[in-house]
């Protein structure tokens, strides 16, 4: 029996082993009985369901007025509510109207929020602990995309002999723009600056061999590597730690965009030595349409060194703006750039105080928690729901494939189903009936994402029926 | 004289809506009384949440049941931050409604008596608000980001220095951030910041005063060798206005652009960004504009740089940093590759807004759509010119001087006031205690009576309480 009681191996040189489920497990009774052990089974009342009765409505509803939830597996495009949000925002909105410009330095000692000047910094510490970095390495700033285009200008630093940027073959179009747009604005040629490794014909997994492989090859005209640390489309999870060694060892800096990372997978972006990262917060970490971004730099870029001259610090260039600078600094508004050290020396305008509150909201939840206790359940409830759509089919009658690597390894909460053509619209209409929502990627793929903190095997079970009876009437 | 343009339809002048003019001012306590019961404009304050003196002095949210005071406080501080519309609550719990209630569907769905659009056109709904304050098109305006990151953005489009046209002009007391931005650009283009960032100086020390002509003698000097002018339109230490649509002209007659910062100025002063010409332009929104602290910017982009030509690629737009939210919105979810931007200043856009901050800001449009900038800068000048003659009417008006221009036309709500150093340290804490808040840098007082929430009585207030507080601190 997949046993979630056994050690669950946190360390990285310890495999996964991939859990594997009885002849039972297609019932909704053993559903139950996985529901009753799971050991995040309370976290799911600090979330806001919606029910089935709320996303086929067309008016706003105050929520839980209906009891009968939907099926929500699209945390991994939105993150649900956490009900502390409110509370929260509640907070920050009597602090605003309260003391009003006093907030930027005040705390009010009933308030879990510091001020307003300190919390970026409070929001910082405790994401640290959810991509592995030290609390100096992490900034709470921005949006992803903004958050890029500010770290590539620190780190991709072109020469006519070390231009080009290896990239995913997907990546999600913002980082395609965004990376295009930095060549361009260095006055180099994109198509011949932009390298795509993807994976071989007719697959969908990246494997690690090919990106070494590829970066082998272009290592002398390269100046940056960027991957997503986990792939949106067809949610591989890469090896951000061998990737970011090997393309270290061949002397190119390597950032990480972790939209689909954060919050679903442990990660160790200091021990793995990754040079930069970027983030959002609207999806595994639950903070809200939009929701403040995030970045990570690792310390040893972060340094900022007045050794030489007390008056002109030594720092990694960056486009900057007041909120880089020290707390001190900062308000009095001298013409002398004086970085923080660390990620935050890397902040440049004032943070938004209710996108931290929110954000902060959110946080109080995994602050509950730890990333190593949220993969467990992870692993195993995505495990369950691979089983539950593979199970009772012949391999030759599939409908589907998941397109996902099946090595738990490989992968963080989503699998990705790319149904045979013409079956899309017909799963897609049954799940919406049943309250289920799942996001679809048109022409053929649909990507389910039961999330450990609010998702439980029984929903994975309906999800199953539901996908049976789809492509059954299909057929 | 207050600035017009022949774009904007002013019905109202200063005779029909304000029963004052500057020469029938007194400093007797009921003359502030009267003002404030004729106000016109009087209904606005009823819109905002108005922070007690107990509470602005509060080191806790909640304040004691016995507490007898909750007289508003006299807040001459929204140039810092401005205060809490009653509606933000509101809106804000109508959002997480949203959020709760529908997941991911928020981004599409438009929901029925909903007093907000689906999160997909929030940020045009709200850019179309703004764009009244401004004088823009709506097209022009984008409401995105923050004010540095924006510029950052902004003059990777139209800073495009060469060698031997490289230089940027700037004024000396530029605020910091722009100041640290202006300088990290020049740096990423590899220019020598000493040689390449030219500066305007005040005229004088004290008041910090600007001469248009020495800014056109600047230009006209540097002309062949500038490659952009920033500038303040309301420079937020003197309180002083800069005459933009007079410098835009004089640049644009030596082919140099200009951008401005407009931080003091939006929902200060009135603006005509389009028909003055101005190149481009970045705000923050929690100033004037009342959306709260940190809260979204946004920029404009005048419609002559917004145009799109599909059949050339890209050469078909101006040059910019991209990101997927700056596609055309058509196609901005069909994910993929290719960078096709919307027309206007929405092709500028990076990254998916805080839909939680967009709500605060429209929350505050709306309360500005109640009326007109034209009407509030009436109110304004009658307001700021009032807290002027009070205090030059004080016995004890030799121990401050000030700095801003008599002028209306020179100035907006600010007035700065320089003191000596020791008595201004002085005076705060005792403007404090009497729940007067105002902005305080170094040696000099910053007092914002803002039109839409401060009263006659709050100014007068405040001048009686600075003579007592400085009568204390006499020596």
């Amino acid at each position: 029996m997949g046993s979630i009681e056994q050690e669950f191996p946190i360390r990285e040189n310890v495999k996964i082993t991939k859990p594997s489920f009885p002849s039972e497990a297609n019932t909704i009774e053993y559903a139950k009985s996985l529901d009753a052990k799971d050991h995040l089974r309370y976290f799911r009342e600090q979330f806001i369901i919606p029910s089935k009765a709320n996303i086929k409505a067309t008016k706003v509803e105050k929520p839980g007025v209906s009891n009968e939830p939907c099926i929500y597996f699209c945390g991994n495009s939105l993150g649900l509510q956490p009900k502390a949000i409110r509370e929260y925002l509640n907070i920050h909105l009597d602090t605003w109207s309260s003391i009003g410009v006093h907030g930027h330095f005040r705390r009010l000692s009933d308030s879990p929020m510091s001020q307003w000047q300190l919390l970026a910094e409070h929001a910082s510490k405790q994401v640290a602990p959810i991509v592995g970095a030290l609390p100096e390495e992490v900034a709470t700033m921005g949006t992803l995309t903004m958050n890029l285009h500010l770290l590539m200008a620190s780190f991709y630093m072109p020469t006519p002999e070390k231009k080009k940027i290896i990239l995913d073959w997907k990546a999600f179009p913002s980082d395609h723009f965004a990376i295009e747009s930095q060549i361009r604005h260095h006055g180099y040629d994109p198509e011949e600056c932009m390298i795509l490794v993807g994976p071989d014909e007719g697959e969908y997994e990246v494997s690690t061999e090919k990106i070494l492989s590829v970066i082998d090859e272009h290592a002398d005209t390269t100046a940056l590597v960027l991957l997503p640390g986990l792939q949106y489309y067809t949610g591989q999870f890469f090896d951000i730690k061998t990737i970011t060694a090997h393309a270290q060892s061949k002397g190119l800096l390597i950032g990480w965009d972790l939209a689909h990372a954060v919050g679903n997978v442990p990660l160790q972006l200091h021990d793995w030595n990754a040079d930069f990262a970027v983030w959002c917060t609207y999806k595994y970490m639950n903070a809200g349409p939009g929701s403040i971004g995030g970045l990570y730099v690792h310390e040893r870029h972060g340094k900022v060194d007045y050794s030489q001259d007390e008056n002109k610090p030594v720092f990694r260039h960056r486009l900057a703006g007041w909120y880089g600078g020290d707390q001190v600094g900062r308000m009095n508004m001298e013409n002398k750039f004086r970085p923080s050290p660390g990620a935050s020396g890397f902040q440049v305008s004032t943070t938004s105080a209710s996108d931290l509150a929110s954000l902060c909201g959110a946080l109080s939840v995994f602050n509950q928690t730890s990333m190593s206790a949220i993969r467990k359940k992870s692993v195993h409830l995505t495990a369950y729901l691979e089983h539950l759509l593979l199970s009772d089919t012949e391999s030759s009658t599939h409908a589907f494939q998941i397109i996902t690597p099946s090595n738990p390894e490989a992968r963080g909460t989503q699998l990705s189903v790319k149904l045979k053509p013409g079956r899309l619209d017909t799963l897609s209409d049954m799940l919406e009936e049943a309250g289920i929502v799942a996001d679809k990627r048109r022409p053929d793929v649909i990507r389910v994402a039961p999330v450990p903190l609010y998702n439980t095997y029984e929903e994975a079970w309906n999800f199953g029926q539901i996908f049976k009876a789809a492509l059954a009437k299909c057929e | 004289m207050a600035m017009h343009s022949e774009g904007i339809t002013d019905e109202i002048t200063n005779n029909e809506l304000f029963q004052v003019s500057t020469s029938s001012y007194s400093n007797e306590r009921e003359f502030a009384q009267l003002q404030d019961e004729k106000d016109p404009l009087s209904y606005l304050r009823e819109k905002f949440q108005l922070p007690s003196r107990v509470s602005l002095n509060s080191s806790t949210l909640s304040l004691p049941a016995t507490s007898q005071d909750h007289d508003p406080g006299i807040y001459l501080c929204g140039n810092q931050i401005g205060l809490l519309p009653l509606q933000t609550p509101i809106l804000i719990n109508e959002y997480l409604r949203t959020w709760a209630t529908q997941g991911m569907y928020g981004l599409g769905k438009k929901m029925k008596d909903s007093p907000l659009p689906s999160w997909g056109e929030i940020d045009r709904v709200a850019a179309e608000l703004m764009a009244k304050i401004v004088g823009a098109h709506p097209q022009e305006v984008s409401v995105m980001g923050n004010l540095t990151t924006n510029l950052h953005l902004l003059m990777a489009s139209f800073y495009k220095p060469s060698v031997g046209r490289s230089k940027i002009i700037v004024e000396r007391e530029t605020f910091s951030s722009d100041y640290y931005a202006i300088q990290s650009q020049v740096q990423w283009h590899a220019f020598n910041v000493a040689e390449n960032m030219i500066f305007i100086e005040p005229r004088c020390d004290r008041t910090l005063s600007i001469s248009t002509s020495d800014i056109f003698s600047i230009i006209e000097t540097n002309a062949s060798s500038v490659a952009l002018v920033i500038l303040s339109g309301v420079q937020y230490l003197s309180g002083q206005v800069l005459e933009i649509e007079r410098i835009t002209t004089f640049a644009h007659s030596r082919g140099i652009l200009v951008g401005w910062d407009l931080a003091h100025a939006v929902g200060n002063i009135e603006l005509n960004l389009h028909d003055w010409n101005v190149d481009f332009a970045v705000w923050c929104n929690y100033k004037y504009m009342n959306a709260g602290p940190g809260a979204i910017g946004s920029i404009f982009v005048h419609e002559k740089y917004g145009h799109v030509d599909k059949t050339m690629g890209m050469d078909g737009y101006r040059p910019r940093l991209a990101g997927w939210w700056g596609n055309d919105v058509q196609n901005r979810f069909e994910m993929k590759n290719s960078f096709e931007p919307a027309i206007g200043a929405t092709g500028y856009q990076v990254s998916n807004p805080s839909i939680l901050d967009t709500v605060a800001l429209i929350s505050s449009l709306r309360v500005f759509n109640l009326t007109s900038m034209s009407a509030l800068r009436q109110k304004s000048a009658l307001l700021t010119g009032y807290l002027e003659y009070l205090l030059l009417q004080m016995p004890t008006c030799h121990l401050f001087e000030l700095m801003t221009s008599p002028n209306e036309s020179e100035r907006g709500a600010q007035l700065s006031l320089r003191f000596e150093q020791q008595v201004l340290d002085g005076v705060m804490p005792k403007l404090r205690q009497n729940g007067i808040v105002v902005a305080q840098k170094k040696n000099i007082m910053r007092v914002a009576p803002v039109p839409m929430y401060n009263t006659f009585m709050d100014i007068w207030k405040f001048v009686e309480g600075l003579r007592n507080a400085l009568s204390a601190s006499k020596l």
